[in-house]
């Protein structure tokens, strides 16, 4: 169970956050002519609204005792254990699936990420996962590129030639 | 009237255009299940098409897709908590809940029968009481709109599990987000902060794909171990039609088609909005308010039949007024006019064929749309089968696909996935996601409607209360965020009586 400190923290930081956004604004009804409402008009009553609500929940945090139980859930305690390197490893892939695909180009990707995340998701049989890599990437090269047109990442110097190469092997090009 | 309208049916029947209709509702239906492929690339993508048709077969086609368009989302939406479009996230809230209770034949079985009730009902009221309505609704400016956005937006009183203060946090959030890119009236930039693809805002498709669809794979793959891990939706996905389980929530799905029949009826308060409203107000309504969020039948039909019941009072405004409701039926009326239908008050008297022809084809493609959508659910539904391990790496990269189909750029893809990362930890630390998609979707919409209202009426504030129809709409906002702390009150009162009784 969070302590009053922890429980604290969140809406303090999310206090921090409207109010440096809020001075963010200053400046964006420079142009506005007149007695107009501006474009930071909106935006500056938003950020105090969710100040005013962290605001709320800070005092409410504060008011309660250490151990006391918090108007909602606010902790992990009814979810069940999270395993934190499985969790980390499946976020630093999908990330990774990301940052390489527009240097390693779309298909080349994809083909490592369906192999990783299927054996991190638990699948262990080595015919399961190459036939998944092969026909999915297939598959979905087909329908996105072929069907649809939709200009995926190539990837850049050598692996634009080996993406164009195996589109022009899989008669997508 | 009901000889025109026989004569639109008969016209309809014609092998022709009813293949016209019945292919334009496939391609509704798919192009709405797909993430990233939203209803209205559907209908931008075959207009071209039309072009090369006769006049009636071409707007059966764009009415195929419009209708199917508006329920295909709610199919993944239900299977794998990804909604094809804005419109169909509160049928997810309680669809995918339901999914995941083994109820996923009930489930999408409601969603069919409901859509096509609440499309058929509206197409109706289209055919009968199109040009009063459309007189009434003339006299709605923006503040009227305002209005019914801040009745979505008070709605979020209801959405909060947990306590209003997280869900007070989670929309003010997602508003937030709505307001950051160059903004429409001036063209400043807001909270870009010189990064490029902020410039441009973030789409809320990338909010909704990445919070749903990767913060669930997140939460499929993180439990410590498999036996607490959340259930996957497993079982029989077979849809079957629940004609006699409609019965019982059958207020609901009245409530829902008046709610979208009314809010289509406004001009730019669309299918999206209608949803939400709609899902709100059954939620206050219902004798079991706390069911809401895991999987409650009459938040399904309520929002699912107002998504549906929204098209026929879209199309009053379009085919009565000449004035589009959204982007979907602007496209539309582009399509109309190319084949010299002129929408405005004179169609139903200069045009008296083409228009009742397009209204048989909406009631006909919503009796269709029951076999269609069966069909299309099946074929979706198939796929419930595939081991969960291969399927959330499939997501993933149908994620991947669906944002960066957006506007052809990587930065949507990171939105998405950090969007995942930060809807993981939601549903972790009980932040409530539905408020905070609220926000993002509904937050833009207000702002506009707002500025706009003050720009016309010299800042005048009591603009708001002095028309009275945004007065009774403001009116019922208040009362719906009042009445859950008016219960707790009420409900403390009668324990401390029970307990000085006791």
């Amino acid at each position: 169970m969070m302590t009053r400190v922890g429980r604290m923290a969140a809406p303090l930081g999310g206090l921090a956050v409207a109010l440096a956004l809020l001075l963010a604004t200053r400046g964006l009804d420079q142009v506005v002519p007149g007695d107009q409402l501006g474009p930071g008009f909106w935006p500056r009553l938003v950020l105090l609204g969710l100040g005013a609500v962290c605001l709320a929940r800070l005092v409410d945090a504060a008011r309660r005792g250490a151990r006391a139980a918090p108007a909602g859930r606010d902790d992990a305690s009814a979810a069940p254990p999270i395993s934190w390197p499985k969790l980390a490893a499946a976020i630093a892939l999908i990330l990774l699936y990301v940052l390489a695909t527009p240097v390693v180009g779309f298909p080349l990707t994809t083909l490592g990420f369906i192999a990783g995340f299927m054996w991190l998701c638990g699948t262990r049989s080595l015919v399961a996962i190459t036939a998944n890599v092969l026909l999915g990437t297939a598959g979905l090269l087909y329908l996105f590129v072929k069907a649809v047109y939709l200009p995926l990442p190539k990837g850049d110097g050598p692996f634009e030639a080996l993406t164009l190469a195996l589109y022009r092997a899989l008669h997508i090009f | 009237m009901l000889a025109n309208l026989g004569a639109g049916l008969v016209s309809a029947m014609q092998p022709l255009n009813f293949l016209m209709m019945t292919l334009g509702l496939a391609i509704g239906i798919v192009a709405g299940a797909l993430p990233g492929i939203t209803m209205l690339n559907a209908i931008v993508l075959v207009l071209p098409f039309t072009y090369f048709m006769g006049i009636v077969p071409a707007l059966l086609l764009m009415i195929g897709v419009y209708c199917g368009g508006v329920f295909g989302g709610s199919i993944t939406g239900i299977l794998f908590n990804i909604p094809g479009d804005p419109m169909n996230v509160p049928t997810t809230w309680e669809g995918y809940r339901m999914s995941r209770k083994g109820q996923t034949r009930y489930a999408l079985g409601l969603a069919i029968m409901s859509s096509a009730v609440g499309g058929l009902a509206s197409a109706l009221f289209l055919a009968f009481f199109a040009p009063p309505f459309a007189r009434f609704a003339l006299g709605f400016s923006t503040v009227e709109f305002f209005s019914v956005v801040v009745f979505g937006l008070a709605s979020v009183s209801v959405l909060g599990q947990s306590s209003m203060t997280s869900a007070l946090i989670s929309l003010f959030a997602g508003m937030f987000l709505g307001t950051i890119g160059t903004e429409a009236q001036y063209g400043v930039e807001r909270f870009a902060f010189n990064v490029p693809f902020l410039k441009t805002g973030v789409d809320f498709v990338t909010v909704l794909i990445g919070l749903f669809a990767i913060g669930e794979v997140l939460d499929l793959i993180a439990p410590a171990s498999p036996a607490t891990a959340p259930a996957a939706p497993k079982g029989s996905a077979m849809p079957r039609l629940p004609l006699l389980d409609l019965w019982p929530l059958r207020w609901s799905l009245a409530r829902g088609t008046a709610v979208g029949i009314a809010v289509g009826g406004l001009a730019g308060a669309g299918a999206t909005v209608s949803s939400f409203v709609s899902y709100g107000l059954e939620k206050q309504t219902s004798k079991h308010p706390e069911l809401f969020g895991t999987g409650h039948a009459g938040g399904l039909v309520a929002s699912e039949s107002s998504v549906n019941g929204s098209t026929g009072g879209a199309m009053i405004h379009l085919l009565t007024l000449g004035i589009p409701g959204s982007a979907a039926t602007a496209v539309m009326m582009g399509a109309f006019l190319i084949h010299g239908i002129q929408p405005g008050p004179l169609l139903f008297t200069k045009q008296t064929a083409e228009v009742y022809t397009i209204i048989a084809g909406m009631i006909l493609a919503n009796i269709v749309m029951i076999a269609l959508g069966f069909l299309a659910a099946l074929s979706f539904a198939t796929l419930m089968k595939v081991p969960t391990p291969i399927l959330n790496t499939f997501i993933v990269v149908f994620c991947f696909l669906g944002a960066y189909a957006l506007r052809n750029d990587m930065a949507d893809v990171w939105l998405t996935m950090l969007f995942g990362i930060l809807g993981f930890f939601m549903r972790r630390y009980d932040l409530p996601i539905p408020p905070l998609v609220m926000g993002v979707i509904l937050g833009p919409m207000a702002e506009q409607y707002f500025l706009t209202s003050m720009v016309a009426n010299a800042n005048d504030l009591t603009v708001f209360v002095t028309r009275p129809v945004s007065a009774v709409i403001l009116l019922l906002s208040v009362l719906m965020v009042l009445w859950p702390i008016v219960k707790t009150w009420r409900g403390r009162d009668k324990l401390t009586k029970d307990g000085e009784f006791a």
